[in-house]
Formats: C-alpha cells, sequence, structure tokens
C-alpha cells in the first residue's frame, strides 16, 4: 500500500474523526479520508518542491537576490493552500454548496454527465481519463487565466499574484482569495459539464501541482527545445510574469500544457524573459503581509468594479 | 455456516474456463488448430486484463476513494481483480430475482448492475445520487437515498422506474424497512433524526430525533435500532410512534449493526473507538467488545462463520474469527466501505432482519 495513503488514513482516524466526535460534526465524516488525503499529498507536495526546486534556485538562478524576505509571504500562501485551512474549508463548503446545486439541476431534469459516460470506452482506462481530464482543465485554466487578465476588476484581483518581483517556486500560490473563489467556481461549472474525478489519482495531481511550483521557480531552467513544447517551463512562465507581460497585454497563459498559447497565441519563447512583476500593482501587494495584500487586492477590485465619476 | 445457498443458475465459471484453455494445448492437435488455439490463447491473454475475476467465491468491496470495485477470492483471501466505476460506489443490494447486484455510484450518479457470481458488467443506468440502496423485503421497491441531495427516492423493482421522490432534511444515509415493506425507515444524518416513509404514498409518517449524527438502522423484533455516530450507542425506537424506548452504549461512533445469521446476535461497528461491539438479540446487552483499528464501517458473513469487515482508513478488510477475536488483514483499495459475498444469498439478511 502506498505510504502516503497509509497516512492518509492515520490522519483521518486518528485526527480528523475524533475531532469531528469530540466537536460534534460526525455528519461530515465521509469527508475526513479526503481531507486527510489532501493535507498529506499537500505535504508531500511542498517536501518534493522544497527538495527540488530550492537547489535550482540555488545553483542555476535566473536572478540573484540579496536576500529572501519577500517569498516568506509566498511560503504562508503555499502552507495555507496546500497543507491547511482552505482545504478544509472548501471541502465542506464546496461539497454543500455543489451537493445543493447538484440537486437543485438534478430537480429540472439535469445529471451532470462524467467524461467517461460521453466516451463509454474510457470506463476501465483510468490513466488515459485522466490525461484527458487533465488536458481539458488545463485548457479550461488557460482560458480563466487569460480572461482574467482581460478585465480590469479581476486583473485587479490577479495582480496579487504578478505583483511579486521576487517569483520563486513559492509564488504558485501567492492569490487572492476571490481569485481563487473565481478559480473554484469556474472549475466547478467544467464540473457540472464534464465531470471531475475527485482524489482518484492524487499521486498525478501532485505531479501537476509540482509542474505548476517549478514553473514559477526562480531558474534559468528549459526543458529543451521540444520540452517546451509539451511542458511549461520556468522560462516559459517567468515571460508570462515579465513586467511588459503584466494586464492586459500578456503572454503564455498556460499553467501546465504550452499548446493551448501555441493555438491560441501568443507563445513566447525566450530565453531572457526579464525581471518579474506588476509596476501598477500597490507597493502593500508586493511587499505588505498577507492580510495587507488582501485588503489592498480587495480594494483594488472595487476600485475596477465602481470607477470614480470624474468631474466633467 | 452456510445459511443461504448460492444462486445455481450460472454458467461457465472461471475454474472451467481456465481449465478448458490450459487443456487445450495438446501436442496432439493438428498445426491449424494449434495456430487457432494458440490465437485463442493469445486473445484471452490479451482480454484477460480487462475480465473480472474468475474465482467463484468472491467478496465484492466499494472502493469509494479509488472508484473501483474490488474483487476478493474468498478462499485464497486474495484480491483478484478490480472493476472500474465512475466516482464513488458507496454501497450495493442484491435484485429480488438475485441475477443483479446493483452498485450504487453517488458522486458519478449511476447504478452499476454486476453479475453477482463472476463480478461482470452487465448494465448501467443513470440515477442521481445513489448513496444507500435497498430493496424491499418483498422485492417490489428499490430503495435510494440521495446523501448529497436531499432526497429519498422510491423505485420499482425491475423497471427502476421512479414512483416517489421524498425530498427530506438532511443528508438521508441508511435504510431499513418494515417487515411488510410498508414503511421505510431513514436516518438523516445532519439532521439526526430518524424518518419513517409509507412506500405506497411517499409520504412521510414521522420524524423524530435519535441523537447526533445517526447512521446504520437494524428492525429487530419489532423495534428499530439506530447507530449514533455522534455518541457512543445505540438508540432503540418504537417504529410504530418514533419513540425514544432506550439507548444502548456500544462505543463512540456506534455507526452500522448487523444481525449475525444465527439471529441471537446484533454487531454494531463503532468507528471512533474502532471496536466491534457483540449484542444480545434479545437483551440489547453487550456480550463482548472486539478492537478493530481502521475504522470499521460495513461488514459481511462468509461461510466458515468469520467476519469481513472494511476498514475505510486502514485500506483493507479484516477476516475476523468472532470466537477468538484474530482476524487477518487483505490489502484492498483506499477507502473500502460496502462489502458482500456472493457465497450465500445475502438479500434475505439484507432487507429480512427483522424475523
Amino acid at each position: 500500500m502506498d505510504p502516503l495513503d497509509t497516512a492518509a488514513g492515520w490522519l483521518a482516524e486518528n485526527l480528523a474523526i475524533p475531532f469531528l466526535w469530540h466537536t460534534g460534526l460526525m455528519r461530515w465524516e465521509e469527508l475526513a479520508y479526503g481531507w486527510a488525503l489532501f493535507v498529506v499529498y499537500g505535504a508531500v507536495q511542498v517536501g518534493l518542491m522544497y527538495a527540488i526546486c530550492l537547489p535550482l534556485e540555488r545553483f542555476y538562478p535566473i536572478e540573484r537576490w540579496p536576500d529572501r524576505r519577500a517569498v516568506a509571504v509566498d511560503v504562508f500562501y503555499t502552507l495555507l493552500a496546500r497543507v491547511g485551512l482552505l482545504p478544509l474549508i472548501a471541502f465542506v463548503l464546496f461539497f454543500t454548496v455543489q451537493a445543493e446545486f447538484r440537486a437543485w439541476l438534478a430537480d429540472h431534469g439535469y445529471v451532470p454527465p462524467t467524461l467517461e459516460r460521453l466516451i463509454p470506452g474510457l470506463l476501465g482506462h483510468p490513466y488515459l481519463t485522466f490525461l484527458l481530464y487533465a488536458l481539458i482543465l488545463d485548457y479550461a485554466d488557460y482560458w480563466r487565466h487569460r480572461l482574467s487578465h482581460r478585465f480590469d476588476w479581476w486583473y485587479a484581483l490577479h495582480a496579487l499574484h504578478h505583483a511579486q518581483r521576487q517569483m520563486s517556486f513559492w509564488s504558485d500560490d501567492r492569490n487572492h482569495l476571490l481569485d481563487d473563489f473565481i478559480a473554484a467556481l469556474w472549475f466547478g461549472a467544467i464540473a457540472l459539464l464534464i465531470g471531475v474525478p475527485p482524489l482518484q489519482f492524487p499521486l498525478l495531481v501532485l505531479v501537476l501541482r509540482f509542474l505548476e511550483s517549478l514553473s514559477h521557480a526562480n531558474t534559468r531552467l528549459s526543458f529543451g527545445w521540444l520540452g517546451d513544447r509539451l511542458l511549461i517551463s520556468p522560462l516559459f512562465h517567468r515571460t508570462h510574469h515579465a513586467i511588459p507581460a503584466a494586464g492586459a497585454r500578456s503572454c503564455n497563459y498556460g499553467a501546465v500544457f504550452p499548446f493551448w498559447d501555441m493555438l491560441h497565441g501568443p507563445a513566447r519563447f525566450t530565453a531572457r524573459p526579464g525581471p518579474p512583476g506588476d509596476p501598477t500593482a500597490d507597493e502593500a501587494l508586493v511587499s505588505g503581509s498577507y492580510l495587507a495584500q488582501q485588503w489592498s487586492g480587495f480594494r483594488a477590485f472595487l476600485r475596477a468594479l465602481f470607477p470614480e465619476r470624474r468631474p466633467s | 455456516m452456510q445459511v443461504f445457498s448460492r444462486p445455481l443458475c450460472f454458467p461457465c465459471h472461471g475454474r472451467l474456463r481456465r481449465k478448458a484453455l490450459i487443456g487445450g494445448l495438446s501436442p496432439r492437435l493438428s498445426s491449424p488448430r494449434l495456430i487457432s488455439r494458440c490465437l485463442g490463447l493469445a486473445a484471452a491473454l490479451v482480454l484477460g486484463a480487462s475480465l473480472p475475476a474468475r474465482a467463484e467465491e468472491l467478496a465484492f468491496v466499494l472502493d469509494s476513494a479509488e472508484a473501483a470495485i474490488s474483487l476478493v477470492d474468498v478462499k485464497t483471501e486474495r484480491e483478484v481483480s478490480r472493476i472500474p466505476v465512475l466516482r464513488e460506489p458507496h454501497h450495493m443490494a442484491l435484485s429480488p430475482d438475485h441475477r443483479e447486484l446493483l452498485v450504487g455510484d453517488s458522486a458519478g450518479n449511476e447504478i452499476f448492475f454486476l453479475d453477482p457470481v463472476s463480478g461482470a458488467l452487465k448494465r448501467r443506468l443513470s440515477i442521481t445520487d445513489p448513496y444507500q440502496l435497498q430493496f424491499s423485503p418483498d422485492g417490489h421497491l428499490l430503495v435510494v437515498t440521495g446523501l448529497a441531495r436531499n432526497q429519498v427516492d422510491i423505485y420499482e423493482a425491475g423497471t427502476y422506474r421512479l414512483l416517489y421522490r421524498v425530498p427530506i432534511s438532511a443528508m438521508p444515509s441508511h435504510i431499513n424497512f418494515s417487515p411488510d415493506s410498508r414503511v421505510t425507515y431513514i436516518t438523516l444524518q445532519q439532521t439526526n433524526r430518524l424518518a419513517a416513509i409509507d412506500t405506497a404514498s411517499g409520504r412521510v409518517i414521522w420524524e423524530t430525533p435519535v441523537g447526533d449524527t445517526p447512521a446504520g438502522v437494524l428492525w429487530l423484533r419489532g423495534r428499530l435500532l439506530v447507530g449514533v455516530m455522534g455518541a457512543d450507542g445505540v438508540a432503540v425506537i418504537d417504529p410504530a410512534t418514533g419513540r425514544l424506548l432506550e439507548r444502548v452504549h456500544t462505543g463512540r461512533g456506534a455507526h452500522n449493526l448487523f444481525l449475525t445469521p444465527d439471529g441471537r446476535t446484533v454487531i454494531v461497528t463503532n468507528r471512533v473507538d474502532g471496536t466491534l461491539a457483540f449484542l444480545d438479540a434479545a437483551t440489547l446487552t453487550v456480550r463482548r467488545e472486539i478492537r478493530l483499528p481502521g475504522g470499521p464501517d460495513d461488514l459481511d458473513f462468509a461461510p466458515d462463520g468469520r467476519i469481513w469487515i472494511t476498514r475505510r482508513f486502514a485500506h483493507s478488510v479484516a477476516v475476523l474469527d468472532p470466537e477468538s477475536g484474530d482476524y487477518q488483514v487483505i490489502k484492498v483499495g483506499r477507502s473500502p466501505h460496502g462489502i458482500w459475498l456472493n457465497t450465500h444469498d445475502a438479500l434475505a439478511r439484507a432487507v429480512g432482519r427483522a424475523e
């Protein structure tokens, strides 16, 4: 048995279930193991990122910084998103909301399909199915990301991600909570159309998330001419984070696969991407604390939604 | 302890099939025939990867976290194959004619119909959120609870035509029936209640509070026993009025209840304590407790008297000798939930525990 599954089982049995029992929340016990899996695999993701990306950043950097203080808040974002509170809230909140919404749809005659029902031949080929799901979801994410640069109110939130001038492998989860929420809704909408396999393949999800983290690493790593066109490399994604690409006129929106940028454009393959950051972002978004960044992002979001009227 | 007879009408048992294949490779065969047999064998080997298990006596174990059904050979106690489903298989029920095993895939919104002897997939049916499913004792109805969708569906068995959808709050979970099939009893995990529903009309007859997060419900000698998962035991309920008669301490996280084939003992799985409590069915006193960590959940009875129990968090099935308390462990998928052995006819036990 996979030791990670064993660890998740131990966590569920010895921590999550007793906690739910003592707090009168046993009705959520069916979700306990899924949450434990998420936490264990999230912790391994972080460990793997640290073990592989840190040496890359140390010995093969693209930028040298006098200190890494600006990275600290990104570490907090990562821990919160991958092993902390957010998965727990997401599990409970989204389970409830999703169940209610699906119930409403079912009452109106719509049962969300799955990819395996749309293509029956996929049943029994879980890895092929997963690959297809990964491609479709990555494609959907490409458009979500692209649109987040297109609309001012959305980019006001997404600017938090781009504001970081010391972009490292910790920067992947640096997002505004509202931006995360929109991404979850987007993901939920896709799930209603084609279904999304839950944690059936945590190891593969782990690999994909690792690739997303790696693409933010401060390293000049490239996968070679062909490799860069199959998987997104740190150089490719750094071009998206470069100062000229901040805001509406950006490029390289993909997260895992570069095909969508090559298909819809613009895809830029360059060995010298330039420094990352967004010169239009408030300084609070760049170097503020977690709460200061969230608040600043929210204010920018409101300003973009309700611009002040200028006197005529 | 083979209590019920096995279905007899299923041809082409795996052992015979395998014998035929291996026996076919005789040196006395003529070349064309040999080539033909070899090609046949090769094709069989290729296809064999996707064929279900070939053992005759199988345990069906539903893995809710890996979207699969593990088939375990009861004799060798080894997993022999896995059947893929869509998302989350939790529970299953044998059809009244014993020809189909219905596996509910709640998040996949489908029921998979399997051959209960071989495990072969026969057909699929779209049904919303089939979390728990159970046929009525008279075999006329199938009741399905939608845990995530707060609904109880009553279907006509055989045609699977929806007769009534009963919206009910909240998290309808386990099911049982009165022996005359007129009433189905449903535990409501979120609102801490037990509901009685008239199967002829879909009308809720009564709802009653039974304790924090009720789970399994069992009709026993004119009373209802309810596992109260958020507490430490079983609530005993009057099925006519819904009145709470008494509470029986069994252990923290009392989850599901099973009547042994001899009708003398009720076994309660205690999820939080990691124990099995053995209750005298007549007096409801705890006669024995066996420690079984790993989140004991569902169970079934093997012909040799041992008990097969899924362990949700230990990725395994425990095969327990109730006399000695010792158990062996069979590794299966990530989160084994429902279990059923085809070594007996589980239908009567599943729906008619009453008598």
